[in-house]
């Protein structure tokens, strides 16, 4: 791949996912409402909200220094590159030789650290609340999410994301194994928890004693909401395609027009499909008291290692 | 001119690609004898930023630095003799690749933190004296030829910072943290000599460099050595449980003093477990990498989280170095089970994780005891929860403190996160690797425990910076705060430059440390493309500067597209919304309070004892008094050295009956020993 070519693709996945992000989340919130038997609101309600946050006035705390201000640019920055190394239409990523998986983790970590700085930086003890939950929370959910990601890539032999699902594709069906299952299901535990969605967090309420995402959000308003809350949408979807693609490896190997159509349909399906699953568990499950989820949490680990151990041992 | 360019040609005419009209053996020369004349300087007049001694020792510790850097640039050594003051006992000086990139940590360190003790340090002419010897001690163990040298040159360091650390007019706590420190770090002499002696006696010399020609030791005994190493060395680098002298240490003493012992000094222990692991025990057994990766794992994890339990400043970093000596202890250990299987390639990329990790530390540590230093001196308060809001009276300081934070807590494009993404990689390797499954799982245990420690690593960092430096002042000293002298924040801002261009030139300090590696595994174990990317050899390839790239140029773009799609917002300024109260700084989150969430993930590791105490008066329903009290017990201290110390304290009041006090009973004695001694060596 040239660069220019690997220009062209950030350039398109990066966008593409951000113009679809709002609509997977007004799809979600639309799935969730009809469960409840309730109307909901449109499906492309995000839209209409992020268009209100960026054309508002902000009104900033006095006591806040530059970090309130850089964080939210800083923090969508830091998912927008991750983003570029994963595989969405394509194995190939922009970035492909650049980073692997652990440069993903550590971008999510970098944007994970800004935003818990930005939520402190009033002294808004909701802001410092939220924080202090998102960092003990995210120090959980990081060696799940590594264990999953490196038991797919003992079996393929590389931690680049985009090699692991071109190696998977290619062996077809027999990728499919128990500890492939195993990190699969580790997975989604991590994507219920790093998306802020029941049982860990709960994305629709306020209310000081359950919040994580919207207390560090608290003292922000206008334009910089806007940008924090797409920044949640778009690492929301850059996991769910990521999530798409490892864990369904086909139809990634296109090469012709006809094919990116093609592999485009599949993504879209199994986006799709994993949506479902979401509204599924945030329909059926309560959200949890903060001091269970070690228990959620340390299930899912111990279901990521024993994954990765029958890799290894495999 | 003329002159020079003749010399120029000469060196072209006979092939001498090396055109430096100094060498490094003269400039390190220099150096060490700066650093030794240092001390006489305090005779002098000294006050603040008047300080000969201290200017003294940071340039002579850049002229070690630059002599040392010199070496690993041309991938040689140098060595000379110094005195020999009787048979067997003989000061030589032996600087090769491994021993240079230490000696470059520890007079980098020294450097820094010698500047910044010149405004920072009250003047004391006890501890500027030893300052400089106390630098020239952890050379001398880095380029200590024999064995003899090493442990003239440890007593000295030992010594020297004990000085330090009990400092002038010392108060009880300061005392029992100096006792406390001179006891464990005699206990790591006694196991580091011990595992010395071991490969001497086989050697048939105490020479390091015929101690590292092929292996003396086998099977048991080389285990046995490998073993005393680890305990001796171990203790020196505050792996837990030996680590208990750390938090009380390096905190009581000053901050530039703090830096160089929690940057510098404790590598001394890294280096000594490289050497004799690495050089003088051959490729050992397989079980020495994973109970090394084990060990450090487990200080890593513990380490971490008791730094986020701390409520001091330096007793928060004091603690993160615990946790940083264990993801190098784990490069280690990564390194030595690819070696005992014969895998080098993969044994010298595990092995420059370490060293590019240990080197990083190096500049964070730094610039975090220093920010704790300027924190000192503006606020003369160190308590986190007595801190808050210094982000905008101390914004030179704070940034720094900032880029600090970021990059210890092992974020990319940082220089933290390149040592631990060569770590995670080898440790992916090791697992993957044609190995017996119990080393290839202590692998992927290493795997988990280090994601675990990066998050916790994040927590405790975010939780530093933001009750010290944002929200409001929790006390009205931390409302008097100001920013420090310009040289002060000049150092922490230099440091800051250093930590992100440590981060995004990785490449180049990869490249300076591959004949490190050569040296002691026999291959490389890393490339550098052209394109600044580094490529592990077993595997896994990672371009920081890319990365960066990325992110400086993607920054502004959504910034651009709001304006150009939704124009320009307005920005106002208000107060906080505090629930339609009057904000108080007393509504803030503590230290505390923030790492609560944690201290409940893990009651079962920590321990946390909490007691409330609620009391009524009469028969009135409501509480008159609600007492509340919580701590995070010291678990080794109270369940290993509180027993072992009573122990120590019996054995050595019946002992005492031995010393009665009598002058002929000492005399028999004597004799008696010389009898001993000449039955045994007959």
């Amino acid at each position: 791949m040239t660069g220019t070519e690997a220009a062209l693709l950030g350039v398109g996945q990066a966008g593409g996912l951000a113009i679809v992000a709002p609509l997977f989340n007004g799809l979600v919130r639309k799935g969730k409402a009809r469960l409840q038997y309730r109307k909901g609101p449109p499906v492309l309600q995000s839209y209409f909200d992020l268009a209100k946050w960026w054309s508002r006035s902000e009104q900033v705390a006095d006591s806040t220094s530059f970090i309130h201000r850089l964080a939210p640019g800083g923090v969508l920055v830091t998912v927008v590159v991750a983003t570029l190394l994963v595989p969405v239409f394509s194995w190939r990523t922009p970035l492909t030789s650049a980073g692997d998986l652990f440069v993903v983790v550590g971008l999510f970590a970098l944007g994970r650290a800004l935003l818990t700085l930005a939520g402190m930086d009033s002294g808004s003890a909701f802001g410092q609340m939220g924080s202090s939950r998102e960092v003990a929370v995210g120090a959980l959910v990081e060696p799940v999410l590594v264990l999953s990601l490196v038991a797919l890539s003992i079996g393929s032999g590389s931690t680049r994301l985009g090699e692991i699902v071109r190696i998977a594709d290619q062996d077809g069906a027999g990728a499919i194994s128990l500890g492939w299952i195993l990190a699969a299901a580790s997975f989604a535990v991590v994507l219920v928890a790093e998306t802020g969605r029941i049982p860990v967090d709960n994305p629709d309420t306020h209310l000081e004693l359950t919040m994580i995402h919207e207390g560090m959000l608290l003292e922000y308003s206008g334009r910089s909401l806007g940008i924090l809350h797409f920044a949640a949408m778009l690492k929301q979807i850059a996991l769910v395609v990521l999530m798409a693609n490892l864990f369904v490896p086909f139809g990634l190997s296109a090469s012709s027009a006809g094919g990116y159509v093609l592999s485009f349909g599949l993504l879209a399906g199994k986006v799709a499909f994993v949506a479902t699953g979401l509204v599924a568990v945030e329909s059926t499950l309560a959200k949890m008291r903060l001091f269970e989820l070690p228990d959620l949490l340390g299930m899912a680990w111990f279901v990521a290692m024993l994954g990765a151990a029958l890799a290894v041992l495999a | 001119m003329r002159i020079r360019l003749s010399i120029l040609a000469y060196y072209h005419a006979v092939g001498y690609e090396d055109t430096h009209l100094v060498s490094p053996e003269h400039v390190l020369v220099a150096g060490v004898v700066a650093l030794l004349g240092a001390p006489a300087l305090v005779f002098w007049h000294i006050s603040y930023r008047l300080r000969g001694s201290l200017w003294l020792t940071a340039a002579a510790s850049g002229l070690v630095a630059i002599a040392a850097v010199a070496l690993l640039v041309r991938d040689s050594s140098i060595a000379f003799d110094l005195w020999s003051p009787a048979p067997y006992a003989q000061l030589a000086f032996r600087l090769d690749p491994l021993g240079a990139v230490f000696a470059a940590v520890i007079a980098g360190v020294a450097l820094f933190s010698g500047v910044f003790g010149t405004a920072y340090a009250a003047p004391r002419r006890t501890d500027d004296a030893a300052f400089p010897l106390f630098v020239l001690s952890m050379v001398m163990v880095a380029g200590a030829a024999n064995v003899y040298t090493f442990l003239v040159a440890w007593e000295a360091m030992a010594l020297t910072s004990f000085l330090l650390v009990l400092g002038e007019g010392s108060s009880r706590p300061r005392r029992q943290a100096a006792v406390l420190y001179l006891g464990m770090t005699h206990l790591a002499t006694v196991f580091a000599a011990a595992s010395f002696f071991l490969v001497a006696h086989h050697a048939g010399s105490a020479s390091f460099e015929d101690m590292g020609r092929g292996p003396h030791l086998s099977g048991g005994l080389a285990s046995l050595a490998f073993v005393f190493a680890v305990f001796g060395f171990g203790t020196k680098a505050g792996l837990i449980p030996f680590h208990i002298w750390l938090p009380r240490a390096h905190p009581v003493a000053p901050s530039h003093v703090s830096a160089v012992m929690s940057a510098a000094m404790v590598k001394t222990g890294i280096y000594g477990i490289a050497r004799v692991a690495f050089t003088f025990l051959g490729p050992g057994e397989p079980w020495w990498g994973s109970a090394l990766i084990i060990a450090g794992a487990i200080s890593a994890i513990l380490g971490v989280l008791y730094a986020l339990m701390e409520h001091d400043f330096k007793r928060v970093l004091a603690y993160s170095t615990v946790e940083n000596i264990g993801i190098v202890t784990m490069a280690l250990g990564a390194a030595l089970v690819f070696r005992s299987y014969g895998l080098e390639a993969a044994a010298a990329a595990a092995l420059l994780a370490g060293l590019v990790h240990s080197v990083n530390h190096a500049i964070f540590k730094t610039l975090l005891f220093l920010g704790a230093g300027a924190i000192q001196r503006s606020v003369h308060v160190l308590n986190i929860d007595r801190l808050g809001g210094l982000l905008r009276a101390m914004p030179a300081t704070g940034t720094a403190v900032l880029v600090g934070s970021l990059a210890i807590a092992g974020l990319p494009p940082f220089n933290g996160f390149v040592g631990e993404w060569m770590l995670l990689r080898s440790l992916v390797s090791l697992a993957s690797a044609p190995v017996a499954s119990l080393a290839a799982l202590s692998g992927l245990a290493g795997l988990a425990s280090l994601a675990l420690v990066g998050g916790l690593a994040i927590a405790c960092f975010v939780r530093l910076f933001g009750i010290t430096f944002l929200g409001l002042p929790r006390s009205p000293e931390a409302a008097q705060a100001h920013e420090t002298h310009g040289l002060m924040y000049g150092v922490l801002s230099v440091l800051a430059v250093a930590c992100v261009a440590g981060g995004i030139g990785a490449p180049a300090l990869v490249r300076l440390l591959r004949p490190v590696t050569a040296g002691l595994v026999g291959t490389r174990g890393g490339a550098i493309e052209a394109s600044n990317r580094i490529v592990l050899d077993s595997g896994g390839s990672f371009s920081p500067g890319l990365i960066a790239l990325c992110l400086v140029v993607a920054a502004p773009i959504p910034w651009l597209l709001l304006r150009l799609a939704f124009g320009r917002t307005k920005r106002s300024r208000g107060p906080i919304w505090a629930t339609g109260m009057v904000f108080r700084p007393s509504m803030q989150y503590t230290g505390t309070s923030f790492s609560k969430p944690v201290r409940l993930f893990f009651k079962r590791v920590l321990f946390p004892e909490r007691e409330v105490h609620v009391s009524y008066h009469g028969t009135s329903p409501l509480p008159r008094l609600v007492r509340y009290s919580g701590r995070v017990p010291a678990f080794f201290e109270e369940r290993f050295y509180l027993p072992g110390r009573t122990a120590a304290l019996w054995t050595a009041g019946r002992l005492r009956l031995l010393q009665n006090g009598s002058v002929q009973v000492y005399l028999l004695y004597v004799m008696a020993a010389l009898v001993m001694l000449l039955v045994i060596a007959r």
